[in-house]
């Protein structure tokens, strides 16, 4: 007798990656349940709730943080043990937390996924750069993404790389004055600066209207310009996927054969529901996914759940330059100086990236004022001559996966439903801090080049949300998680589509891969079922 | 689903020409056709916006492949393939059977289109422009060897032999050149009647769908879109000036007054942007002067009033509620709080657009001044795509998010606020606009029609019966 499923496939979380997966498997036919802890929420509804806060600076503000389905920045979310304190800004809401990022949708190199062979540290991944890129291809159409057809993305000035077989869906946007400025300044000292490609097109995608330069990716574009996941959820849903709110997985049962069997969630209200499929798809987050698969008892054979954790972590630069360069007005980012991003160097220090950041500075610029007890009409004064020089570096620094930076469930702290919530391990090793003695170096040459009066160069290490390592991927069930089909080992049906299982993080936001990674998962699991 | 221009949906039936050419005719040879020619046939072809239902399904796929499915309060229509195409298309047509079809509504097989293909319009066609469209079709466009699936619309629409008593009633007099008009003004008509089929759209339709010569041009609904009155009274284009007609025509864009929308965004799009000047301007000018009907008080977006009220912010926005269920609720229905959400990030708090018009004011604009709120509620369930030369403008569909309810408050706040205050917008007309506009009463009533049918045939069968058996006595 047949056994009878409640759908092919589960997918546990409705953020970028489990939406796109989702929708691939639905639009293929398959019987598809999408699993979502916090709520659907209507765009107008955030854009409310950020236009009616006094706290525009926190991101994570304008969206619902409810005791049983907090954001990572609930008191007690994340309880940190290690030197650093890991806060990434984290979502619970249909869409996830792409609900607030900037868009950069970069590709890695097939350098950056080959670091133990080529420069001897970290570890690569197990498979290549060709087998990912026809899903790159297909995650950069589905985001829509913008970019340029001739930099050399490798920082390196040389061909455009990497290898592209299809050309980015939408041309790069137009430089902003800020933009141009600081590259035309800066590069006369051999700085190469590349576009950011980026899923906040200037051209209408799917449904979205072009990007109009409201400068607030963060924390929510206010006219849907910018990608977010609930874009696949409304697909994945179109095309026949049921997506169940209010629904927080807590533990996945495992079955015979070494199969998971079902899922059990957890509403606001107390109740649990048992849930089976043929397969499970994991898309809870870097941080969310290995806790449920800890708690679960699921998957870890190898001791490496939770553990490995990276992000970029970086550090940052501001100051003021000696001429208006008008930061603020177009996109809040859109490229940045890519010289450390490959070569033997890697051998002895990170990769590293300076962004340039192009967001509105003013209350940053008021608030400095107002400390410095500057007030009255040379406060007016000096917001206004401030405001137009402010140039803004973020840094990121390449990581590598160490055993000890771990996220697991607390053993002291649990949410309203009755789960623990997460303990983090981090500090940052000398690999990087080598690197920030040459990020100093460059920082002097930029503040000098801009005739630059320096407002901040020695910020210490900073948060930059960029999950990774923590069910990390590799090519032997004995130091890994899952294969490089994103399979658990342990588990023939249950995949994890997260950037959680990055194994080498390079120095570019790695979303795009996680999305190319999950399309790549529906592909995996519609062909067995 | 987007709308074709030319498409009388929610009016009409649709056109499915033949798959199947008698194989008689053959194009001839392409060698001995002159590039003018057939350059005429193409800006005739955009002209009379045949690629706006003789699409393909996708955008990337090639030019009149046909196969674009249309909803129609009928049924489902499938757009034919008009390449030469011997097999599938119309490669096989002589010029003789393609002037039948263009003109008459009679395909090459004899059979009867329906006139969803504007064929009371394009009976105007000269014979030159038809010997030009017919060059271009057979030698300027590439052949699709493909087939589309066939219309079969459900009974008794699929009875394409009653579109002979149809065309008896509705097939009238052709476009013929007035000696006494003007050449800008016979250009004028010719382009409007015959070629744009202007009518199609802006003239409503009696009971059997035929249009309604008494109000020509007068407005009417088209697939939940209402394409205004466009003559010369007041309440039509009558406060337009002629070189605003022709830019609207062009771009469908004109600051502080209109943005088209919709089919009319479409026609812009494949057909009337590419017009030349001197087109546009001739229809501009004929319209200009097409009998007055009134559909209402005088419509002026310039009178509205250029500044609003200020109001405090602290008013507009109160501060929020930080419970997480207040801050997830999306199902709110109070209409500031919607407009604010949903609309201000564009069209700006006090509906006056940005200051370039990119994003244009409420105020001034007829979708919120005119006669009903239609164009502003199906502007907010489907939005706003259209595309010119060098841009593209792209309002995002509100369908999927806002509710009939929360779209009928967001209305009524922008009609209370910016527009014409004394519409009011219900839930139960967003619901009928979603649906693709009110059901042609043919439609509607034919469940009961068909019930007459039946009872008469029984009355029939039953005196047949009668008399047989009196005739056996």
């Amino acid at each position: 007798m047949a056994t009878q499923f409640d759908a092919d496939v589960i997918v546990i979380g409705s953020g970028a990656l489990g939406n796109n997966a989702a929708f691939e498997l639905a639009q293929q036919g398959k019987s598809v349940i999408i699993l979502e802890a916090g709520e659907h929420v209507p765009r107008w509804k955030i854009v409310e709730n950020f236009r009616t806060s006094s706290r525009k600076g926190n991101f994570n503000d304008p969206y619902p943080n409810a005791p049983w389905a907090p954001t990572s920045y609930q008191e007690n979310y994340i309880e940190n043990t290690g030197d650093f304190d890991l806060f990434p800004g984290m979502l619970k809401l249909v869409g996830g937390t792409t609900w607030h990022w900037a868009a950069a949708t970069w590709r890695y190199i097939p350098n950056d996924m080959k670091l133990k062979t080529l420069y001897g540290v970290g570890r690569d991944w197990p498979i290549e750069y060709d087998e990912l890129e026809p899903y790159y291809v297909c995650a950069e159409k589905a985001l829509g993404v913008s970019g340029s057809d001739t930099d050399d993305q490798s920082g390196q000035g040389g061909d455009a790389w990497p290898p592209r077989s299809e050309p980015y869906p939408v041309s790069p946007e137009g430089d902003t004055y800020y933009f141009q400025r600081i590259r035309d300044r800066i590069s006369a000292e051999d700085y190469r600066f590349i576009h950011e490609p980026n899923a906040r097109t200037h051209k209408p995608w799917d449904g979205r209207p072009a990007c109009s330069g409201n400068n607030n990716c963060m924390p929510v574009c206010p006219i849907g310009a910018m990608y977010s996941g609930d874009v696949h959820a409304r697909h994945a849903e179109n095309a026949g996927a049921k997506l169940i709110t209010d629904a927080t997985a807590y533990h996945l049962e495992k079955g015979d054969n070494g199969k998971i069997a079902a899922v059990h969630y957890r509403s606001s209200n107390g109740d649990d529901t048992r849930l089976t499929a043929k397969y499970f798809i994991v898309a809870a987050h870097g941080l969310e996914t290995p806790k449920l698969l800890l708690l679960s008892e699921v998957a870890n054979s190898s001791d490496q759940v939770g553990r490995n954790l990276m992000d970029h972590t970086g550090m940052g630069l501001q100051f003021l330059a000696d001429e208006p360069v008008w930061p603020g007005r177009g996109p809040v980012q859109q490229g940045g100086i890519f010289n450390w991003r490959d070569g033997d160097f890697r051998r002895e220090h990170s990769a590293i990236k300076h962004a340039l950041t192009n967001m509105v500075p003013n209350t940053a610029v008021t608030q400095r004022l107002l400390d410095n007890l500057i007030v009255g009409p040379e406060l007016d004064d000096r917001i206004r001559h401030d405001a137009a020089r402010w140039v803004d570096i973020s840094t990121v620094f390449e990581m590598l996966p160490h055993a000890h930076n771990t996220v697991r469930p607390s053993t002291r702290y649990k949410d309203a439903l009755g789960i623990p919530m997460l303990t983090v391990n981090y500090s940052v090793d000398n690999y990087v801090k080598a690197a920030a003695d040459v990020a100093k170096r460059d920082y002097a040459n930029f503040v000098r080049i801009m005739g630059g009066q320096v407002i901040e160069d020695d910020t210490g290490w900073q948060n930059r949300d960029h999950l990774m390592g923590t069910v990390i991927m590799g090519d032997r069930a004995e130091d890994s998680v899952v294969n490089g089909e994103c399979r658990t080992w342990d588990h023939d049906n249950l995949f994890l589509a997260t950037t959680g299982v990055i194994p080498a993080s390079g120095v570019i936001n790695p979303t795009l891969a996680g999305v190319a990674l999950s399309i790549r998962i529906a592909d995996i699991i519609a062909k067995e079922i | 689903m987007r709308l074709p221009s030319s498409w009388l949906l929610g009016v009409a039936f649709m056109f499915s020409l033949a798959s199947h050419a008698s194989g008689a005719a053959s194009p001839s040879n392409a060698a001995n056709v002159d590039d003018e020619l057939i350059q005429q046939g193409e800006y005739l072809a955009r002209a009379a916006d045949c690629s706006a239902c003789h699409r393909p399904p996708e955008e990337s796929g090639q030019p009149f492949a046909g196969g674009y499915v249309i909803a129609s309060p009928m049924g489902d229509i499938i757009a034919s393939n008009i390449t030469p195409s011997r097999e599938y298309g119309i490669g096989d047509y002589s010029e003789a059977q393609f002037k039948r079809a263009l003109t008459e509504g009679i395909r090459a097989d004899g059979a009867h289109l329906y006139p969803a293909m504007p064929y009371t319009a394009y009976s105007g066609l000269t014979d030159d422009d038809i010997h030009a469209l017919y060059s271009y079709f057979m030698h300027g466009v590439e052949a699709v060897d493909e087939p589309t699936p066939e219309t079969s619309l459900p009974f008794p629409f699929n009875l394409r032999v009653s579109m002979a008593a149809w065309n008896f009633l509705f097939l009238d007099d052709a476009y013929t050149h007035d000696p006494e008009q003007s050449d800008t003004l016979n250009r004028g008509r010719y382009l409007v009647d015959t070629l744009g089929h202007c009518s199609a759209c802006h003239t409503p339709r009696n009971a059997l769908m035929g249009e309604n010569n008494d109000r020509y041009l007068a407005g009417a609904n088209v697939g939940g879109w209402y394409a205004p009155n466009i003559t010369s009274d007041a309440s039509g284009i009558g406060n337009w000036s002629v070189e605003e007609l022709v830019q609207y025509l062009r771009t469908g864009h004109v600051e502080n007054q209109a943005q088209a929308g919709g089919g009319m965004a479409e026609a812009i799009e494949h057909s009337l942007r590419y017009l030349s000047d001197e087109d546009l301007h001739s229809m501009a000018v004929y319209l200009k002067q097409v009998p007055p009907t009134a559909t209402g008080p005088a419509i002026d977006v310039s009178q509205a009033p250029r500044e609003v009220e200020p109001v405090s912010p602290a008013t507009l926005e109160p501060l929020r509620n930080d419970d997480p269920q207040a801050m997830s609720d999306g199902k709110r229905t109070d209409g500031q709080t919607l407009y604010n959400g949903a609309c201000a990030s564009c069209h700006q708090i006090d509906g006056q657009g940005t200051d370039d018009q990119f994003y244009p004011s409420l105020i001034h604009n007829t979708a919120t001044q005119g006669p009903n709120a239609d164009n502003l509620i199906m502007s907010v369930l489907q939005g706003v795509h259209r595309e010119i030369d060098d841009y593209t403008v792209a309002m995002p569909a509100f369908g999927e998010q806002l509710n009939d309810e929360q779209i009928a408050a967001v209305s009524n706040y922008v009609l209370s606020q910016f527009g014409n205050p004394e519409l009011d917008v219900d839930a139960a007309r967003v619901t009928e606009l979603r649906q693709g506009g009110p059901t042609p009463l043919l439609v509607k009533a034919m469940p009961w029609l068909m019930a007459a049918g039946v009872i008469f045939a029984l009355f029939v069968l039953g005196l047949i019966v009668f008399l047989i058996r009196r005739k056996r006595r």
